[in-house]
């Protein structure tokens, strides 16, 4: 690991914004984003002429430029975009911070928007037919597609069987990460699972989508979007709502990567660890902080195997006991690591890890519908395949 | 022996792999000669896998593929119960397997149905003809005898 020159809290999230998180928003992702960012906006008490840049997720739709129109944003002087997909948001406010700290932009919004549901819809796998070839020109999809290897979701259970496999993890365990997920989403009115709560047996007697996942192992998928400010810490301070500030951030791959979008990551030495283990080392170092630290987390979970993954790779649990962690009630409300408190991916709505940083920031604030009291540094992560990244948010105070 | 995957008329084929990539193609060229073959550097040795051209590990630009036993382990697996793409009735079974002459090279497999598998299980090669002309390198257990064997 490189030693970089990273300063902690020199930059801040000023603003955060949601739009409504539905399964058939009937607007365009385009207005998904206007909405969200003009919420981020008023919750900065900044006007739209205050923002110089805009950070976009590969995957997003919605261009700068088409935000920058729609919202009368007189001159971008920065744009960038990070991916791929749920790997960015975390390192899209790391974007957000090298344009403030190099100059080239005093106020960054940093969004997500999806029509996950009623547009384009992630879990359906590839559109091609018999008559195209799957992969090439870099994809390598040409070795897993025919195969019938299709979705995200069929490649998390590989890795889950491999973590039963090598450590005897068990499916009640996986459960009780949806079943923690759901609990939180109980007091969030905004989530998408607000009044369905979810018990063992339903878990269990939930329909098998690629064993050993069943239904609700896997994400929401949802229409929606969100957002939020990032400024330096000090202009931060005067904005309606106060400074949060991003204390690290941290992007990272492992040795031997692999290429391609999604399924070559199963070619790597593991694939029981993910490479947030790599952005954990980078994490820890730039933060001076460790996982004994950390007061509540936000952690990326498309499936549940991936959160548990990540309770291993961010030392929270050793390695192969992440599954009796959670199962413990570890990413409770009263557990060590309080996890996903507006009910995550799982259980509130799949913006693609832009509601975790959201949800971070209002840990941070004390905003919380499941709040931990006297939360002072929040742990977002934003997850592979293929490299992860995350950050750290703590109190200005 | 294209059938397996072909249960009945109304199931389209499977997705043929482009086999025509200056990266990768020489495994399906190999493939059609009924052979497993991996990308390696021709002068360090390192494997090469997924297929490139240029070798990390000596700098070397050449590489090419290199004929491995048509034998392998299972590594993983999962029971697709979920229908996804019409080309895939369910159930059928992907399973992520290490080769036996090189464990750091992994392959995934399509089998029918919900076959036993355990981790470690010794499995065979076998080539699927497709339609359109290309091969695909599929696996199943050593002591199956017919490619097309569904275990439910």
């Amino acid at each position: 690991m490189s030693e970089t020159s990273w300063q902690p809290g020199a930059c801040a999230i000023a603003g955060i914004g949601t739009s409504d998180f539905t399964k058939k928003s009937g607007r365009s992702d385009l207005t998904l984003a206007t909405q969200a960012v003009l919420a981020a906006l008023d919750d900065a008490g900044l006007d739209a002429s205050a923002i110089d840049g805009i950070v976009r997720c590969d995957m997003d739709l919605v261009r700068h430029n088409d935000l920058a129109e729609a919202l009368g944003i007189r001159q971008l002087t920065y744009w960038g975009e990070c991916g791929p997909g749920g790997v960015a948001p975390c390192a899209m406010v790391g974007q957000a911070v090298a344009a403030i700290m190099s100059g080239q932009a005093s106020t960054v919004v940093v969004f997500r928007a999806l029509n996950g549901r009623s547009g384009r819809r992630y879990g359906a796998g590839s559109t091609a037919t018999g008559q195209q070839a799957a992969g090439g020109n870099g994809s390598y999809d040409e070795f897993f597609l025919p195969h019938g290897l299709l979705t995200a979701g069929q490649m998390f259970a590989l890795m889950a069987r491999r973590h039963m496999i090598e450590y005897g993890s068990t499916e009640e365990q996986l459960g009780s990460i949806a079943i923690a997920c759901r609990d939180r989403a109980q007091a969030n009115p905004a989530a998408q699972m607000y009044g369905r709560p979810l018990t063992m047996t339903d878990y269990l007697s939930a329909r098998m989508i690629s064993e050993p996942l069943r239904l609700f192992d896997f994400c929401l998928e949802t229409d929606g979007a969100a957002a939020v400010v990032v400024t330096s810490t000090e202009r931060a301070r005067d904005s309606k709502n106060g400074a949060v500030r991003i204390h690290a951030v941290a992007q990272a791959s492992v040795p031997g990567t692999q290429p391609g979008m999604m399924f070559p990551v199963l070619m790597r030495d593991s694939i029981t660890a993910l490479s947030s283990r790599a952005v954990a080392d980078l994490l820890w170092s730039r933060s001076r902080l460790g996982p004994a630290d950390v007061d509540v987390a936000q952690l990326y979970d498309c499936f549940t195997i991936t959160l548990l993954l990540q309770l291993e790779d961010y030392g929270f649990a050793k390695r192969g006991e992440g599954g009796a962690f959670a199962a413990d009630g570890g990413i409770g409300l009263t557990g060590q690591l309080p996890c996903n408190t507006s009910g995550g991916h799982l259980s509130e709505a799949y913006i693609h890890g832009m509601n975790h940083v959201v949800e971070g920031v209002r840990q941070i604030r004390g905003t919380s519908t499941a709040q931990i009291p006297g939360a002072e540094v929040s742990l977002v992560t934003s997850a592979p395949p293929p490299a992860s990244s995350a950050l750290i948010l703590t109190a200005d105070r | 022996m294209s059938a397996a995957a072909q249960p009945d008329r109304l199931t389209p084929p499977p997705l043929a792999p482009v086999t025509d990539d200056p990266d990768t193609g020489g495994f399906f060229a190999a493939a059609a000669d009924g052979q497993v073959a991996l990308r390696y550097c021709a002068d360090c040795g390192a494997l090469l896998h997924l297929p490139r051209a240029y070798c990390y590990r000596c700098g070397s630009w050449n590489s090419g593929y290199r004929v491995v036993a048509p034998r392998a382990r299972v590594y993983s697996w999962t029971v697709v119960e979920h229908q996804i793409h019409p080309a895939y009735p369910v159930p059928y079974t992907v399973a992520l397997v290490e080769l036996a002459d090189e464990p750091a090279a992994r392959l995934v497999s399509f089998l029918p149905g919900r076959p036993e598998l355990y981790a470690g299980q010794e499995l065979h090669a076998w080539f699927e003809t497709l339609t359109n002309g290309s091969t695909l390198v599929q696996w199943r257990p050593a002591d199956s005898q017919r490619p097309n064997e569904e275990v439910s």
